[in-house]
């Protein structure tokens, strides 16, 4: 089984239960239809990171506070910011597939979520290895959200990034990200490698997610 | 005027304005706009370097100068136009001279929101938005309007809309394609063109994304459709991360020559955007200066289009499908009367999945308020659907907001040749664009003869003309007349039909199935009818594409007249078709229903509960089958043995059931009033609804009547529905920590406004803590909690 599939079923919950015949199948179905219904598109920037306290920096005129975030970028010199979406073709997918069919709507949701950190994770590498070329290893990225970093900074990510107008990200005024498909990131960059996943589950907090991936 | 030059002479616009202003210091999410009142002598300094370099145009520091993205308390937005405009007007009044005249064009870019459905920004507040800064504008002196780098349809009529009414400027539109020729929201070239033609701009084309070289075949693309002079602007390449900075790489050398080619191909106004520099355009200008454009030719293709594509009438015949419509439909009729927007919308999904190109809308009931049920249906249809619509109604108030919130052009049924009907309907055609059925009647009724009906026809065109409406944008119907009264009927509409096609050069549509009412098997007159219709020049049929026979005529036309390649088409639709194949279970022959819903065969319930209803009473299938097998998955669901998705196709698998039982119950056997209704929302500012959608299924399968108020819904208007339908429980979802606030407050309504009434609240960044610490009566960590609850709640009552 694929990897894709394998993060689509563990969206849909089923841990390590076996997943029968009719779902693997419209899993299958559901990667076909987002594939021509998708419109990948992202944008990254990078920035000088000053950290002026343990939980406390500086990025161009934005001034951020998290803990977590600060954990995760101490000894970084240089910060990505970082957008990407699937773009409007899958919302417009899911909506009309709610009306007809709410298993495969359920289904897509999970596949698009699963193809959408793929593209990320296909997007990290590419810019990991333009940075290697400058002596500078990525760390895992973190979005707002995680943790202690507000929410609410997504708001001057998305600005700095001009995300609505490179590929047409934007939010709402409640900050959630439209299309929905869609992330923003903070990647830092330091100067020595670290043992370090690209992936945020094994950073995150919370271990009785019921999402959480396996790393045991 | 600019007006008097556009198209004649080659124009030229500026180059970039936020690399420089970064170069000079602007720092990252700084606002640039405020630098015309922080930095005001940089400002009119790089106007003078673009004038200098040859610009003809220069666009005023106000790209993101709107109350959306503008929220600096040091200065207002008004005086940031103000001192846009004031610069570049002082830039352009010292260079101007008697030969050389400066136009200083007011600079609108995106709102940076995405508007409604897909967002939360509404058409009319994003009008507003626009309105106000050119309004300012306008004041200010600017002398024309330039909305540029729009990546989304919606907004771009929202923009030109708000210049068109709000001021008398000309208006100049630029959109962002990608190498694919795509906006971002999913509009190809030509769906851009009909509908920034359809709303009057004075010139359209291309900015920003691309690098000159690769806006070519975009270009190339824009001038096949469009009647208008272009705009090219590109960047200076692509852009490129170096050491942290963006860069662009095409030097202005390059830029020019490229350029030149571009004029070469046929634009007729020249800039630049991201990365281009005054040495951009000076070299540019050198380079062309002295070049003329060529000749706008006026295009005689029929278009409409939606937010993702376009429909050219013409080539071969199209079909519109006819289903949304309750003339003669008890069943959409009730779903007009209660509100039933699914039903309404699968009727488009339908269609669109048997192959129509474009849909028919009909609301039109006695009771109701058509023009705000046209509005509603059109919005949500194009949620749903790419299709581009047809707004049907002889209500011209209905007509006039459904073109306004259409996100396209659409095609309009319709006008006739009475005056009353021409002096209504056309001012709305030439405001908001649209491509109109004229019916060949007038005061005097329908002409009997062929001739009469193409004199009909010709006035409507001569009509249409006063207003500036080409005779493209209209399609003649010349109506089908039923044989059974009217012997000669089909000999003269098919006669009419050739004469306006050849004879007056425009396109036709029939609404097919008249000509049969009255006779038995109706299909075979209907589509042999069709077939001659398509050979006499019908440009497009009104008909219903779920009819098996009225499709083949379609497929075997284009494809005996060589309009299907290969007879593709007509392949992909037919081979292997096996006729009169009997359904056949994929599982053992015998299986029974409740394994059927247990497995969530959709397919097999539906055919297994045909059968059943023969030999069993209704409601003994739903005790011995259905609920058995509901409360089965349930429970599996419940102690993890079974998931989501299969939890889910059970789901629907007894909706299926339950489909063909509800048919079969006695009609007044009183069930529908017997249910308990509950209200699901997602709440204000929350526009994710899968977990509301979920649940109300579920809600659905152990026979609720559920109130879907849908997503983003105001505390008001649920504490509203819930007096007014007297419910008893209201369910609400919301997906995030920052719309948990309005899921609050829809609670301290409920409890003021309807104390009786229970709420039971569920999403993922909610938990049995949260729930109580807002104040609701439960919380549904899943779906099936949910049913639980209810059906404990009104077990009790």
């Amino acid at each position: 089984m694929d990897m894709l599939t394998k993060e689509a079923i563990r969206y849909l919950g089923y841990g390590k239960h076996a997943v029968d015949d009719s779902t693997l199948a419209l899993i299958s179905d559901s990667f076909g239809n987002l594939e021509a219904a998708a419109g990948r598109k992202s944008i990254y920037r990078i920035f000088d990171l000053e950290q002026i306290a343990d939980d406390k920096f500086i990025i161009g005129k934005a001034e951020i506070q998290s803990r977590n975030l600060g954990r995760n970028l101490r000894g970084c010199s240089k910060i990505v910011l970082f957008g990407a979406t699937l773009g409007t073709g899958v919302d417009r997918l899911i909506t009309r597939t709610s009306l007809t069919d709410m298993a495969k709507a359920v289904i897509l949701q999970a596949c698009a979520a699963a193809m959408l950190e793929e593209y990320c994770d296909e997007c990290q590498r590419n810019i990991g290895r333009e940075l290697e070329a400058e002596g500078l290893y990525l760390r895992p990225r973190f979005s707002p959200g995680y943790g202690d970093f507000d929410i609410r900074h997504q708001a001057v990510l998305m600005q700095m990034l001009d995300c609505a107008k490179h590929i047409g990200l934007t939010m709402t005024d409640s900050y959630m990200m439209t299309p929905t498909k869609s992330v923003t990131a903070v990647i830092g960059a330091s100067a020595t490698m670290e043992k370090c996943h690209i992936k945020g589950c094994e950073s995150c907090g919370k271990k009785d997610c019921t999402y959480r991936r396996d790393t045991l | 005027m600019i007006l008097d030059r556009l198209g004649k002479e080659l124009l030229f616009f500026d180059g970039g304005m936020g690399t420089l202003l970064q170069a000079e210091g602007l720092k990252p999410g700084e606002l640039p706009e405020t630098w015309n009142i922080t930095h005001a002598d940089i400002i009119t300094d790089i106007h003078k370097k673009y004038i200098e370099s040859g610009s003809d145009i220069i666009l005023t520091n106000t790209f993101g100068a709107n109350a959306l993205k503008f929220h600096d308390e040091s200065c207002s937005l008004k005086e940031i136009v103000y001192t846009a405009v004031e610069h570049a007007k002082r830039a352009a009044g010292e260079a101007q001279t008697a030969e050389r005249t400066i136009y200083t064009a007011l600079d609108i870019g995106p709102t940076g929101k995405l508007l409604k459905p897909m967002g939360d920004l509404d058409f009319e507040d994003a009008y507003k938005t626009f309105s106000e800064v050119m309004i300012y504008g306008a004041q200010a002196g600017a002398d024309l309007i330039h909305i540029e780098t729009m990546s989304d349809t919606y907004e771009l009529k929202a923009a030109v809309l708000a210049a068109k009414e709000t001021t008398s400027l000309p208006v100049f539109v630029t959109t962002i394609f990608d190498e694919r020729g795509k906006l971002l929201t999913g509009a190809d070239v030509p769906a851009v063109v009909a509908l920034l033609e359809g709303l009057r701009v004075d010139a359209l084309g291309i900015n920003c994304g691309l690098g000159p070289r690769q806006m070519l075949p975009i270009l190339n693309q824009i001038l096949q459709y469009t009647s208008l002079p272009v705009i090219v602007k590109p960047n200076a390449g692509l852009p490129k991360q170096i050491q942290g900075e963006t860069c662009y790489d095409v030097l202005p050398q390059e830029f020019a020559a490229t350029m030149q080619e571009v004029v070469n191909q046929g634009a007729a106004v020249i800039g630049g955007c991201c990365g281009t520099t005054p040495e951009h355009i000076k070299a540019m200008s050198e380079l062309c200066r002295g070049m003329t454009p060529k000749p706008v030719v006026e295009k005689d293709i029929t278009m409409v289009s939606s937010y993702g594509q376009s429909i050219c009438l013409g080539q071969g015949s199209k079909i519109i499908g006819e289903r949304i419509n309750p003339t003669g439909k008890k069943r959409f009729k009730q779903a007009l009367k209660e509100h039933d927007m699914d039903y309404i919308l699968k009727e488009g999904i339908t269609q669109q999945d048997q192959g129509a190109h474009i849909l028919d809308v009909n609301v039109g009931l006695p009771d109701i308020d058509e023009a705000a049920m046209m509005v509603e249906v059109v919005e949500e249809l194009q949620s749903v659907t790419s299709l581009p619509l047809q707004i049907d109604t002889v209500d011209t108030k209905a007509m006039e907001v459904a073109l306004r919130i259409y996100n396209g052009k659409a095609m309009v049924n319709s006008v006739s040749g009475k005056q009353e009907s021409m002096d209504a309907v056309f001012p709305l055609i030439q405001k908001y664009g649209g491509v109109v059925i004229g019916l060949t009647l007038d005061e005097e009724g329908i002409p009997e003869t062929a001739d009469g009906r193409a004199a009909v026809a010709r006035r409507i065109i001569t009509e249409a003309g006063k207003y500036g409406i080409h005779k493209k944008d209209i399609v003649i119907d010349v109506l089908a007349m039923t044989i059974s009264s009217e012997p000669e009927g089909a000999k003269v509409t098919l006669e009419a039909l050739k004469k306006v096609r050849e004879g007056l050069g425009v396109n036709t549509v029939l609404g097919v199935s008249n000509i049969s009412f009255g006779l038995p098997s109706r299909p075979v007159i209907n589509s042999n009818f069709y077939t001659m219709a398509m050979l006499n020049g019908l440009s497009a049929g009104i008909i219903n594409p779920s009819s098996g026979d009225m499709m083949k005529s379609y497929y075997a036309y284009h494809a005996l007249m060589n309009l299907d390649s290969n007879c593709e088409k007509y392949i992909s639709q037919y081979a292997g078709e096996n006729p009169a194949a009997p359904f056949v279970s994929s599982g053992a022959a015998e299986m029974s229903l409740k394994a059927a819903i247990e497995k969530g065969l959709r397919e097999e319930a539906h055919h297994i509960t045909e059968s059943l209803v023969k030999e069993q009473a209704p409601l003994d299938i739903i005790n011995e089958h259905l609920i058995p097998a509901l409360d089965y998955v349930g429970k599996g669901f419940e102690k993890g043995t079974v998931f989501l998705p299969q939890l889910l196709m059970s789901a629907e698998a007894a909706k299926a059931a339950f489909a063909i039982l509800k048919e079969s119950l006695p009609a007044d056997s009183g069930e529908h009033e017997k249910k308990n209704k509950i209200i699901l929302a997602t709440v204000k500012g929350d526009i994710h609804d899968i977990g509301k959608n979920i649940v109300k299924v579920l809600l659905e399968n152990y026979s609720f009547d559920v109130i879907d108020l849908g997503k983003d819904v105001a505390p008001e208007l649920i504490v509203e529905k819930a007096k007014e339908e007297e419910v008893y429980l209201v369910g609400l979802s919301a997906l995030m920590t920052t719309t948990v606030v309005s899921m609050e407050e829809t609670i301290t309504q409920l409890r003021k406004n309807v104390p009786d009434c229970k709420v039971m609240v569920g999403g993922a960044v909610l938990n049995q803590e949260y729930a109580d610490m807002i104040g609701a009566d439960f919380y549904g960590k899943d779906a099936m909690q949910s049913v639980y609850y209810a059906q404990d709640l009104f077990r009790k009552r």
